[in-house]
């Protein structure tokens, strides 16, 4: 008996080979770019035209120096994120530990401004290291809570995102607003010394140098050290480190803080390098973005600095094709959400596989 | 077959090829199961018995073959298509939701019950069945209240009630008591009088030559042999299956010493809900000795031995290893003071995703050579786990393959080499507790294990041995305490051994009644 109506079914594959994974990322992502391009088509904008001022970003370096300074505070929390995720720490938070971060390192900004506690040069480096320990906190708090109390983390981790946020508009509003800035919602401008790019002249240069000094940090935490192997071991499973003799909660808070912490880095890099100053929604979703990223780059350090620049890129190409093209924002948003749901449905094909069949 | 050759073919399977990757799982299988027979499908684990009967039971695809079933060729490919072929089959874990009645788990995913459920159509058909096979379970039982023996009944019923005609069993006997295993058995020949053809995949001699009309044996992934069960014997069995005589019985080298290691005292230890799961437990190990705790699964064996191991908490009582308190103390000191655990479910210990080389010293990866205050040194752990593969002969492609793509025999090898290494530096172990170590081993496996156990009972080691194998813990123990209900109802010194006394205090009876 045949009817009209294929017989669609969803079977989970049972492994994943590396290159299957790559095949299906980048499949999918050419296939985001076509219905990208349809909806530019429907638009009245020419879809080629518009590839190529997205082609542009990678090709000019110029605007290939601007994708990797918005990558950056993508890559840094993409690489925090993947400790939290190889430890089965599903930290949806790091937004919100960004958040922490540039609240962080404007505080010491405005520390050394008005008080002076803090020698010049060391600005920079106090502004990174309260970054990551605001982060770090931040995070911990989340990890704590699920190591003692069994709280699950994606509901402390992403609530805590809008408490964040909402902590920084508070003191842009309130005392952190600028004396001398008409009112408007903005911390005072960070001086020179207090700028990404203060020393090799680029936020870029530094921005990168940043991403790979991270990643080898990461990579040899997770692979070379005996807290990677208890992380790791505890992402297996809490029963196997309680009969390794590991403590899951030691190894669970530690891996949060460290994961935060990066997060709280990647907040310090968007004032200090990309913004210059502390705003309400600085961050157009980084710690969001970053997730993706992570996952897109299967967790790995190094694939982490391609994919965060990869993503760096989309969003400079967004502000370009708003300007060079006409489209208003909204469209923007719509090319980039269309290249997320497309790489998210792509996870999804990685472990299953759809058969249709007539019967 | 205790009838004629003639009867109708219910399954025929034709140069089954199965790959995985690196591995061949079936090569070229010839398999035929007539209609009213018990055909048991003997092997070592990883021999592809269970990917045999995953194929035919649509759980994977075959590369290369074919299969017919009442002589028309079909094509498998999901349980559901197997379902409809008549096929039925009940896995070693079974696939129940314990907060559902017996109905309620028989009529799941079964799309012919409709959308409204008329449960007093579908109790009255199970009560038909139970009784006929002479069951005492309920059709509105629900399932956490009944017994592993009665679990398995609620599998056969799901399978009966689908009007399956080909059952297929995996290993039935692990999880049953020799009580309830004899009820199965006389349920699987009642079946097989019915008409239906009943697939046993076991390992266990003694139940092939006890219940099968006939017996295919298979080894690495190739059928070495088909025969009718009563014109072979359960030696020429175990030479075909692992391709050589294998040792019974093992010898004792000397005496127990009289020196106590592990001192247990008036234990008690809730389960993971919170209930008393071990009340009032008190026995002595000494060294070179082997006490076997002896006890149907869920008696307080799992959380008595956790405890020892300082993986979970005591309420009260004392643990005493060699006249030092160390109760409550928690796992790493346990594994500081040379106490070996061997967990019921390895993955309870083994890191799947992790190597082999890893999961070799994840207990001692902190210690030197291993590591140098936090950095870890990456070759002398290679070493490490070269070393280890070779003495405990674990079957690996390199020390860097995953834990998780070892078959079940290494893992358990892997576990072995890990437990009984100790940490850098240190002796072997003063006290090894061992549960159900070789449960779903084949028969190389298990004798591996029990040999490893016997060399290391011999270098001094006091040993707890939990098993459910009641031949196997007679084999190895130099006394044997029956856990019923978190006590310890009664304990046997070598000379009084008796599978009908254990079996019966199994069930609660003291000592004195049993006897």
């Amino acid at each position: 008996m045949r009817s009209a109506l294929p017989l669609i079914r969803v079977q989970r594959r049972l492994e994943v080979p590396r290159r299957v994974s790559a095949a299906v990322s980048a499949v999918f992502i050419l296939l985001s770019f076509a219905v990208a391009a349809l909806i530019f088509e429907l638009m009245g904008v020419s879809s080629i035209a518009t590839f190529g001022v997205i082609a542009s970003v990678f090709t000019n370096p110029n605007l290939l120096l601007q994708a990797i300074l918005r990558g950056l505070p993508i890559g840094l929390a993409a690489l925090g994120l993947s400790i939290a995720f190889r430890m089965n720490f599903w930290n949806i938070g790091a937004e919100g530990q960004l958040y922490m971060g540039m609240f962080a390192a404007t505080g010491v900004v405005l520390l050394h401004e008005y008080q002076g506690l803090i020698a010049e040069p060391l600005v920079i480096v106090f502004m990174v290291l309260a970054s990551f320990v605001a982060g770090g906190l931040y995070c911990a708090l989340s990890a704590a809570l699920k190591a003692k109390m069994g709280v699950n983390e994606v509901l402390t981790t992403l609530m805590l995102n809008y408490v964040a946020i909402l902590f920084v508009d508070f003191l842009v509003y309130g005392p952190w607003r600028d004396p001398k800035g008409f009112n408007f919602p903005l911390s005072i401008q960070f001086p020179d010394y207090a700028r990404l790019g203060f020393v090799m002249g680029s936020p870029s240069y530094e921005g990168l140098a940043m991403l790979l000094v991270v990643a080898f940090l990461v990579y040899g935490l997770m692979r070379h050290t005996t807290l990677g192997f208890e992380m790791r071991v505890v992402g297996e499973s809490p029963e196997v480190a309680k009969h390794a003799g590991i403590s899951y909660a030691k190894a669970l808070i530690i891996g949060g803080f460290i994961s935060g912490g990066l997060a709280g880095i990647a907040g310090f890099s968007v004032v200090s390098g990309i913004i210059g100053r502390l705003r309400p929604r600085a961050s157009p979703g980084y710690g969001y973005t970053a997730i993706i990223v992570a996952f897109l780059a299967l967790l790995n350090p190094w694939l982490i600095i391609p994919a965060s620049i990869f993503f760096g890129g989309l969003i400079v190409a967004g502000d370009l094709i708003q300007a060079s093209l006409k489209l208003p924002f909204a469209a923007v948003q719509i090319f980039q959400s269309i290249i997320f749901l497309f790489i998210i449905a792509g996870e999804f094909m990685k472990r299953y596989r759809i058969i249709v069949s007539w019967r | 077959m205790r009838g004629g050759d003639s009867r109708e073919i219910l399954v025929e399977m034709r140069g089954i090829t199965k790959r995985f990757p690196n591995v061949l799982a079936n090569d070229r299988v010839d398999f035929t199961l007539l209609r009213g027979e018990v055909h048991a499908l003997l092997g070592e684990n990883g021999a592809g018995k269970t990917t045999l009967m995953n194929i035919l039971y649509g759980l994977y695809r075959l590369d290369e073959g074919e299969i017919w079933i009442k002589g028309r060729r079909v094509n498998i490919r999901s349980p559901r298509d197997a379902i409809r072929n008549g096929i039925g089959m009940v896995h070693q874990q079974f696939r129940l939701i314990p907060t559902h009645t017996v109905a309620e788990n028989v009529i799941l995913g079964l799309k012919e019950a409709g959308f409204y459920l008329n449960y007093s159509d579908i109790n009255e058909r199970l009560r038909e069945i139970i009784s006929f096979y002479g069951w005492n379970i309920s059709p509105s039982a629900r399932v956490w209240q009944l017994s592993a023996g009665e679990k398995q009944q609620v599998e056969l019923l799901k399978a009966l009630y689908r009007k399956a005609d080909i059952l297929i069993l995996d290993e039935p006997t692990s999880v049953l008591t020799p009580q309830e295993t004899t009820q199965l058995f006389a349920t699987l020949r009642k079946m097989a009088g019915e008409g239906l053809g009943i697939i046993l995949i076991s390992h266990k001699l003694d139940e092939v030559m006890q219940v099968s009309d006939r017996v295919t044996v298979m080894r690495r992934g190739r059928v070495v042999a088909t025969k009718p069960t009563r014109e072979t014997n359960p030696n020429e069995l175990a030479n075909l299956m692992v391709g050589r005589p294998l040792i019974t019985s093992f010898e004792r080298l000397n005496k127990p010493s009289e020196k106590p290691i592990l001192r247990v005292e008036n234990l008690r230890v809730l389960d993971d809900k919170g209930l008393p799961a071990v009340r009032g437990v008190s026995f002595t190990i000494r060294r070179g000795e082997i006490l076997g705790i002896a006890g149907v699964t869920g008696n307080g064996q799992q959380e008595l031995a956790e405890t020892i191991a300082g993986i979970r908490k005591a309420v009260s009582g004392k643990i005493i290893l060699d006249d030092m308190d160390v109760t409550n103390k928690g796992s790493m000191f346990m594994i500081r003071q040379g106490v070996a655990y061997i967990p019921a479910e390895s993955s309870k210990c083994v890191a799947y995703q992790m190597s082999v080389a890893e999961n070799l010293v994840m207990k001692s990866f902190r210690y030197e050579p291993f590591s140098k205050s936090i950095v870890i040194d990456w070759n002398s752990i290679k070493q490490h786990a070269e070393r280890l593969i070779d003495a405990f002969s674990i079957v690996t492609p390199s020390p860097n393959t995953r834990a998780g793509n070892l078959s079940g025999g290494n893992i358990q090898r892997l576990i072995l080499a890990r437990e009984l290494t100790g940490l850098p530096g240190s002796s072997a172990p003063k006290l090894i507790i061992a549960t159900y170590p070789t449960r779903g081993l084949d028969v190389a496996a298990t004798e591996f294990v029990r040999r490893t156990l016997i060399q290391n009972r011999d270098q001094g080691a006091a040993i707890l041995l939990v098993s459910e194998d009641l031949e196997e813990i007679m084999m190895l123990s130099d006394r044997i305490a029956v856990m019923y209900r978190g006590e310890i109802v009664g304990v046997l010194e070598q000379r009084e051994f008796d599978v009908e006394v254990i079996g019966m205090m199994m069930t609660g009876a003291k000592r004195g009644e049993a006897a």
